[in-house]
């Protein structure tokens, strides 16, 4: 449950849309995505930020800005581990936000034969 | 120790015989037959030497190699017993100190019943007799040196302990040092051999005659499979192998004893909780054992209208009954005003969380939540291992065996409600069934995410095996190590998931699966696996144990190259300590060269594709690998995975 919300906290991040990254600085989404996987959060959150957790947990609905995401990756909630500003700048952050905000957004259940039985 | 050495040229006998025969016995036969010849003679003297095959001679006395033979050894006798407690099969790597029973399971047994699996670690040999144990409902047994061998399958049994699972144990030892050949057989005889795991077995034994064997592995039996299921030890002294047998040895009449009930009165006080609660939930851990456990769980689900949180470690309740709110779980547990619990083996953790590093407690439940335990785990009366949690008080404590109190305890909710109380639970079940649609929904939604990554998200891997198996009679053989299957899966029979490993010891999902791949060959039931890479790299020779006993088994590989729990442990660690969190995968991730497990398999005689990393090719490498596994080979297909 703790690596849960941890998990359905990023993941609203990871599949924010470009509207919730109009309160973020200018980033990178390139610079982002070598970011992501240098720093290992691919183990976590998959390769394509597409979310996966410990155990997979699903998300949890959207709405999550950017000073969020900055603050849970400085101070972080339950499992994830801490990126302090001398291990991740803020223009990084930034890069990271825009990388997730480029995701396109997965498809849809009813659209996947293999999940409708 | 020491036996009289008494021989004789009888044919194998029944396990009802008693072996009597002595050598005067068989000499004044064969002269009163009038067969006494030259040959007979000239045998009856190589019996004579036998006798003293391994008895120490003095310097200079020592017999003509190959000129003595033992005609009757007690290792015969050892087999009788076990054969009379149904045991199909023995798991070993072949060893020295249990040569003469190995030799009379072949020869004087015919290698059936037991069948001797040849397996290349005793890790494997405990690991596949627990796999076996939990899909057929009993025993295997499992011959290992009691030194060397017993410390290779300590982790093992440790696993089947913390699960809850009988498997019998047999480790070769020589007791008398006055027959111990030097070298390597001192360094492998021990005082007390199973004093290396008898902190977490629940019985042993190291007879010193044959009497005392057949009691003792009888005893051993019914203590294995008495709820709760354990893992028993057995001795077998080299001398007592591989001596005759003397005077007259007999076999004690098995019964198993029934399993032991809650107390009436105290499930008649837990009936009247779960009628009066508004918000009752059940969990259901190591409950179910059988069919009969699941169908008695949906009754008592039914007769409450509670929601069932099942942990995994057993398949207790169907996944698609409305009342399978296991995905719920969360919501469920801070709701209940009353929570029974089934052989939980965490009880604690079920109603707290805590955080981690700084060890701050967080309550999952109410704090008048009331408690109701039924569980044996009053009866795990070992100290050493922590497997039984954090202490946690109950307001209704009872003992009993879970899956036997149901019917009981169902009963007893019947007779505690009323028609009005039945009628405003029937009210229930409609918000119960919305619920359930609705977390159905939610986790499809979730497997949705990655659909089409590359390597394969985790939950395509499973939905791609579970349409490759849905209209089968499906087993899968380790069901923890991936969450969706529990989630996506349709489950009906309690065979259809067989949960993990009990310790969370790497090493156990390979034999594990192989032992009930096994279990489920004579039955129909198609068994497939999904294997994290790290594990298969642990002992992967059972793959060749699998090919050379044709056991059909699919092995699925959850290949993401590493032992990835452990990279975020090296991250949240590095960020705790201000450091360069990019080291993470330095000692957590298998890489350069990467494994190539298609290969790997295929060296072993397994059939093998991989690996594949495109999610739009899973599927067919399944069908493909499907039709080697129904033919009675197994197989295995390498997908390279997302990490979780």
């Amino acid at each position: 449950m703790r690596l849960a919300v941890a998990f359905a906290i990023l993941c609203a991040v990871l599949v924010a849309n470009a509207a919730l990254a109009q309160d973020a600085p200018k980033g990178s989404a390139e610079r982002g995505k070598k970011l992501f996987v240098d720093l290992n959060c691919y183990s976590c959150h998959g390769t394509h930020a597409q979310g996966g957790g410990r155990n997979s947990e699903p998300p949890i609905p959207l709405g999550y800005p950017f000073a969020g995401f900055l603050n849970q990756m400085r101070k972080p909630r339950l499992d994830m581990p801490a990126y302090e500003e001398k291990l991740v700048s803020a223009q990084e952050a930034a890069d990271l936000f825009a990388y997730f905000s480029s995701i396109k957004a997965a498809p849809a259940a009813k659209d996947i034969p293999q999940l409708r039985n | 120790m020491t036996q009289a050495r008494k021989k004789t040229t009888q044919p194998p006998q029944t396990p009802e015989d008693e072996s009597g025969l002595d050598r005067r016995s068989f000499l004044k036969g064969a002269a009163a037959a009038g067969a006494a010849t030259a040959a007979a003679m000239a045998a009856a003297t190589k019996v004579a030497r036998g006798a003293e095959a391994r008895a120490p001679k003095a310097e200079g006395e020592a017999n003509a190699r190959g000129d003595s033979f033992i005609a009757r050894p007690g290792s015969d006798f050892m087999l009788d017993v076990i054969r009379t407690l149904n045991i199909d099969y023995f798991a070993s790597n072949p060893a020295s100190s249990f040569r003469s029973l190995h030799e009379s399971i072949v020869n004087y047994g015919g290698n059936k019943k037991p069948e001797f699996l040849t397996c290349m670690h005793e890790e494997s040999s405990v690991a596949i007799a627990h796999g076996y144990a939990k899909a057929a409902g009993k025993p295997m047994g499992v011959l290992c040196h009691g030194s060397v061998g017993l410390q290779h399958a300590a982790m093992a049994v440790y696993n089947a302990w913390a699960d809850r699972v009988p498997v019998m144990m047999f480790a070769g030892n020589g007791m008398d040092a006055n027959k111990r050949r030097p070298g390597v057989e001192w360094t492998h005889c021990v005082q007390d051999p199973a004093g290396l795991v008898r902190d977490f077995i629940k019985w042993d034994d190291q007879p010193a005659s044959l009497q005392h064997f057949a009691e003792s592995t009888v005893r051993a039996y019914k203590m294995a499979m008495s709820p709760p299921q354990e893992p028993v030890l057995i001795t077998l002294d080299i001398d007592l192998q591989e001596e005759a047998i003397e005077g007259k040895v007999s076999i004690p009449k098995f019964s198993l004893a029934a399993p032991p009930q809650a107390d009436e009165r105290a499930l008649r006080d837990a009936a009247k909780m779960l009628v009066a609660a508004q918000n009752p939930v059940i969990v259901a851990d190591r409950c179910a054992r059988s069919q009969e456990g699941v169908e008695a769980l949906v009754k008592l689900a039914e007769s409450l209208q509670a929601p069932v949180i099942c942990t995994g470690n057993r398949m207790n309740m169907p996944s698609a009954h409305y009342l399978n709110q296991s995905e719920n779980r969360p919501g469920l547990i801070r709701n209940a005003d009353v929570i029974l619990m089934l052989e939980v083996q965490d009880p604690w953790g079920t109603l707290h969380g805590m955080g981690d590093p700084w060890k701050d407690v967080r309550r999952a439940a109410k704090p008048d939540v009331k408690v109701i335990q039924i569980s044996l785990a009053d009866f795990m009366m070992k100290s050493n291992y922590q497997d039984f949690q954090r202490f946690c008080p109950a307001d209704l404590a009872i003992s009993g065996d879970a899956q036997t109190s149901l019917a009981p305890l169902t009963a007893a909710v019947k007779r505690e409600m009323s028609s009005t109380r039945a009628a405003e639970l029937a009210g229930k079940a409609d918000g119960l069934k919305k619920r359930h649609q609705d977390m159905q929904e939610r986790m499809k939604t979730a497997a949705a995410l990655g659909w089409d990554a590359s390597p394969v998200s985790t939950a395509r891997l499973s939905v791609e095996l579970w349409n490759a198996v849905k209209n089968e009679n499906y087993c899968l053989a380790v069901s923890d190590r991936i969450a969706w299957p529990k989630r996506l899966w349709r489950t009906t029979q309690f065979t259809n998931m067989m949960g993990g490993s009990g310790a969370a010891g790497v090493g156990y999902s390979s034999p594990g699966a192989v032992g009930v791949a096994l279990a489920n060959r004579d039955k129909g039931i198609l068994t497939v696996t999904l294997q994290p890479d790290g594990d298969m790299c642990y002992a992967p020779g059972v793959l060749w144990t699998a090919a050379h006993h044709k056991i059909p088994l699919l092995w699925v590989m959850y290949n993401n190259r590493g032992y990835v729990q452990e990279v975020m442990h090296l991250q949240r660690m590095a960020g705790l300590h201000r450091r360069d969190p990019k080291t993470a995968k330095v000692g957590t991730m298998i890489y350069d060269p990467e494994v190539d497990f298609a290969k790997l398999a295929q060296s072993f005689g397994v059939w093998g594709e991989g690996p594949i990393s495109d999610p739009s090719k899973v599927g067919p490498a399944l069908e493909r690998a499907l039709k080697v596994v129904k033919g009675g080979s197994p197989a295995l297909v390498d997908v390279v995975c997302q990490l979780r």
